[in-house]
């Protein structure tokens, strides 16, 4: 692990920071220059770890390697999105690099790489960056991993095989830019495919993480009659997509056409049945040939599925909800800055037009300390039980 | 929410335990359980110890152990007081269910206890599942295993062949095949029987085994044939293991505490973007046998012109039999001398080819042949009567002493179980005397397969044929079995003739064979005599008779009878000729 070195020359007041910038600029040296700017306009001394979430408009192995001059020893994590958030605003086709440091908080990082068979193992081994800390009174595990890899279901099991009950687990699965291909993790300056990439930040301070989806139930639940992996065979033993598309009445380019599908099941996900809450399942497309529906995480044969709605109200509530909670698990403590996971579902819900209501309600919860993330394909947010894993969710990191 | 029946929410949630795809992942269902109940801890205790255990890392189980009796509703753990929910598993094990905060209701437990019994289900699938697979991999193994080595056999070595092939993709120099064929194994099998055989062969299994690097494959074909994959990165690195091997091999090998030394050919082969498994395998094979041509312990890398030698055989063998049925193969004879007085005593029957393109060929070139494929039985038999029908019908009309006929026979008649019906058949039907007939072997025959050997002159020595021992001197036959065979002649090879009045040494040498022979009571013949002064000396040295180019070329019948006619050998009234075959109805 690098010491805590300062990548800029100005020293920080003490205690934690976070610095977030942003950048739309289409070269890649002045995306980073750009960026970079903002987050030394207020000193960065004492940087312990900088992520960078950008679109795969740009060159990521010169984004990677760029920053990585600039920033020098300090670790560098990130993953290509579908979309950005930083600096009180939504980007697409941007980046944002965010930042922290300080002193009373440690970093350390980790990596991962298998296939869909072994998903759960490469988080494994991502997570095993927490051996190598020295904890504080405070832990997180922070996750970037591959969304379209397998059932991300298996990348929180992998990663609670390490962290256990003792640390939560927030990240989010990278994006690209809704080609739905392929997606990419960075880790320092290696570019990665089907990886799970770690920061585990250990803090004096307390971490505060909040996670809302605020999607309603249409309708009774099903009982899966049929699933295996993310593809759901049957509901109420009657083939999956004919039950989806005539519960939501889907017109007819929908019911044959797959791009018009995925944009119609983008704000129609699936929920399954948790003990005291529903877990959203993202509906990435379907098979009209075998008639079932294909989710971005397991949907559990014989368990109980919704099929679930909502609009930009629900979006925008869900939005204050998840920051509120982050900062209210800072128990009293001053954030310093929030980092965000918003599934980009739910910026498709918000439309462009209502895409700065988004922003509003989380400064009206946060005010102006520094924020940024990314839009995901599929959110992570474990705090209680052994299960954590979200689709079409907003999930926030408050750091103290 | 809240309107979902319990007995569903129970339900659903049982079934969603149990519907893991692959029975093994028990830990998935331990996810499935914790993520039904919130829980943050799931494990499976038992009396030695956690099994598979979510949330708390293997350092903080020791909590978890030290309840497992007393089973209490909570356990303090770093993260917290943890709620406990236990349920009964099979063979005393139980599942210990913990969420942090929150007590368990009455409902929540029922269902824990219900999924503790999808958790059994479950294992006891895992285990039939687990010895259904043993099974099969077993079943697998065999299929493709040789059971004595527990070496590859031969479909799981073109198997690994091919697709290392195919991963080269046409890239060279990457894999060598190396074709390893013990020398004489069957002496082994022999001598030693075949229990010591077996264990031989496993013992170079393991020499193999440890003689290749990781990665590379050891294979047993058949028999004595093993075959060794490798990634050779030079063609010197392949052959550099082939001399690895042969030194290996020729270290005693110590099998059932019988002290075996032996030794081993080795063909080598290297991919090119043509080949297949199947035809780098055979231009090992094809250059394994180069190597044994070579002589013991050596090896050999394939070239182009071995498949053309190949081809050659083969087209030859189709030949040779054709030529078996169109009467092709024909005697002639070679005369052996009285030094004394110049007089044909005797004869040697030398076969040849007559081919109708080629002309006359001698048996170097069809012999070999002749030897791999079998075809030489034929050969030896068709020799041996027409041989002993032309001397007993010149003998029928002689005023002289009869002809002695010495006929060379291979290997494979002379330990064949037929030879002795066989000869008893030609001489009664040629009525050739038995004191006429010396069945010529060489001195490396007897050595070779000395257990085949003795049976075979057992049953001979009770027709009373006696053997004429060829190329005497150039082995090392041992004075016992001469003295135990029915040995009549001793033929001096013609390396020791030669050199008669030049060299001292081949004198020494000779006088040496003529004194043992003369002691033994055997006649010897001198061979490959061309010159009156080696004549001179072999008379000097108290050698009988001779044979070679001083006193006649082998010639056919007509030629051989019309030099005995010229030595007078015939009555004046006779009108010899070979006997024809009676008929045998």
């Amino acid at each position: 692990m690098p010491d805590s070195l300062p990548f800029v020359a100005n020293s920080t007041e003490g205690g934690r920071w976070v610095r977030v910038g942003t950048s739309t600029a289409t070269s890649e040296p002045a995306a980073v220059e750009e960026a970079m700017e903002q987050i030394q306009a207020h000193g960065a001394g004492g940087a312990k770890l900088v992520l960078l979430f950008a679109s795969p408009a740009y060159d990521l192995p010169q984004l990677a390697r760029l920053v990585s001059e600039r920033i020098g020893a300090v670790p560098l994590l990130g993953c290509s999105t579908s979309g950005e958030l930083g600096g009180q605003r939504s980007m697409s086709k941007g980046l944002t690099l965010w930042a922290m440091g300080g002193e009373g908080v440690t970093v350390a990082t980790g990596m991962g790489q298998g296939g869909a068979m072994s998903l759960r193992q490469a988080a494994t081994d991502a997570a095993q960056c927490l051996d190598r800390l020295e904890r504080r009174a405070h832990t997180v595990l922070v996750l970037l991993a591959d969304g379209l890899c397998g059932d991300q279901m298996e990348v929180v099991r992998g990663a609670y095989d390490v962290a256990g009950v003792d640390v939560p687990l927030v990240g989010g699965c990278a994006g690209d830019d809704q080609a739905m291909q392929f997606t990419q993790q960075i880790f320092g300056t290696t570019l990665l495919r089907d990886a799970v990439v770690a920061a585990a930040i250990t803090s004096d301070a307390p971490l505060g993480i909040g996670v809302s989806h605020c999607w309603e139930p249409l309708g009774q639940p099903m009982l899966v009659t049929g699933s295996s992996g993310t593809r759901v065979v049957s509901l109420n033993d009657r083939p999956a997509l004919d039950v989806y598309l005539d519960a939501f009445d889907a017109p007819a380019d929908v019911r044959t056409e797959p791009e018009a599908f995925s944009a119609f099941a983008a704000t129609r996900p699936l929920g399954i049945r948790r003990r005291d809450r529903i877990e959203i399942r993202y509906v990435s497309s379907a098979d009209f040939e075998l008639r079932s529906l294909i989710t971005i995480a397991e949907v559990p044969q014989g368990g109980l599925a919704f099929l679930m709605q909502g609009d930009s109200r629900s979006v925008l509530d869900a939005t204050a909800d998840a920051c509120s909670m982050a900062i209210h698990g800072l128990q009293g403590e001053q954030p310093v800055g929030m980092l965000l996971f918003d599934c980009v579902a739910r910026r498709t819900v918000l439309s462009h037009a209502n895409i700065d209501n988004e922003i509003d309600h989380i400064t009206a919860v946060i005010g102006d300390i520094p924020a940024g993330g990314f839009y995901t394909y599929g959110e992570i947010a474990r705090t209680k039980g052994a299960g954590g894993f979200h689709n079409q969710t907003l999930v926030a990191l408050a750091i103290a | 929410m809240n309107q979902v029946p319990w007995s569903l929410h129970l339900l659903a949630e049982v079934l969603s335990a149990f519907s893991v795809e692959d029975p093994e992942a028990l830990r998935t269902m331990i996810n499935r359980v914790a993520e039904a109940v919130d829980a943050e801890v799931v494990a499976i205790v038992g009396v030695h110890g956690v099994g598979p255990c979510i949330g708390v890392s293997p350092q903080d189980h020791a909590p978890l152990l030290a309840c497992i009796d007393q089973r209490p509703e909570s356990i303090t753990v770093r993260a917290g007081q943890l709620q406990i929910c236990w349920a009964p598993l099979d063979d005393g094990e139980t599942l210990l269910v913990g969420r942090l905060a929150e007590t368990f209701d009455l409902e929540e437990r029922a269902l824990v206890r219900a999924m503790a019994r999808s958790i059994e289900l479950s294992q006891q699938i895992m285990k039939a599942v687990s010895s259904e697979r043993m099974a099969r991999e077993v079943a697998v193994h065999q299929a493709i295993h040789d059971p004595m080595t527990g070496l590859p056999n031969r479909t799981q070595v073109l198997e690994h062949l091919s697709r290392r092939l195919a991963e080269e993709n046409g890239e060279l120099g990457q894999t060598a095949v190396l074709f390893i064929d013990i020398d004489r194994f069957k002496q082994i099998n022999d001598v030693h029987g075949h229990a010591v055989g077996d264990q031989f062969l496993i013992e170079v299994s393991s020499v193999l085994r440890k003689v290749v690097r990781t990665g590379d494959l050891v294979g047993r074909l058949s028999g004595d044939e093993f075959v060794v994959i490798v990634a050779a990165g030079e063609p010197a690195d392949a052959l550099a293991l082939a001399a690895r091997i042969i030194e290996r091999i020729g270290h005693p090998l110590i099998a059932n505490a019988a002290n075996i030394l032996h030794s081993a050919s080795v063909g080598i082969s290297f991919a090119t973007p043509e080949d297949t498994a199947e035809t780098l395998i055979e231009n090992a094979d094809m250059a394994m046998y180069r190597a044994m041509e070579l002589g013991r312990g050596c090896y050999a890398a394939y070239d182009e012109s071995m498949r053309q030698l190949v081809q050659k055989r083969a087209t030859t063998e189709v030949e040779l039999r054709r030529a078996l049925k169109a009467g092709e193969i024909q005697c002639h004879f070679q005369p052996i001398v009285c030094i004394a007085d110049g007089r044909i005593r005797g004869v040697e029957a030398l076969a040849r080819w007559a081919h109708p393109i080629q002309g006359v060929l001698s048996p170097g070139e069809f012999i070999p042949v002749a030897e791999e494929t079998g075809l030489i039985l034929e050969i030896d038999a068709v020799v041996l009567r027409q041989v002993c029908m032309a001397v007993a019908g010149w003998n029928q009309f002689s005023q002289d002493l009869p002809l002695s006929l010495s006929v060379n026979v291979s290997a494979r008649t002379f330990v064949g179980a037929d030879l002795v019906a066989q000869v008893s058949s030609i001489l009664q039907d040629s009525g050739l005397g038995l004191e006429s007939l010396y069945l010529e072997i060489t001195e490396t025959m007897l050595v070779e397969d000395i257990e085949a050997t003795t049976e075979a002159v057992d049953r001979l020595k009770d027709l009373g044929v006696k053997l004429a021992i060829d190329d005497f001197g150039t082995g090392y036959s041992s004075l016992l079995y001469l003295k135990r065979f029915p040995v009549g002649i001793h033929k001096i090879d013609r390396s020791f003739t030669v050199g008669l009045g030049a060299d001292r040494e081949n004198e020494v040498i000779v006088d040496a064979v003529i004194g043992i022979a003369r002691s033994l009571g055997i006649e010897v013949i001198a061979e490959g005599v061309e010159t009156e002064h080696q004549a001179a000396v072999l008379a000097g040295l108290g050698c009988s008779y001779a044979q070679g180019y001083l006193y006649g070329r082998p010639q056919d019948i007509e030629a051989t009878q019309t030099l005995l006619a010229g030595q007078g050998f015939f009555l004046s009234s006779a009108d010899p000729r070979p006997l024809q075959e009676k008929s045998r109805g």
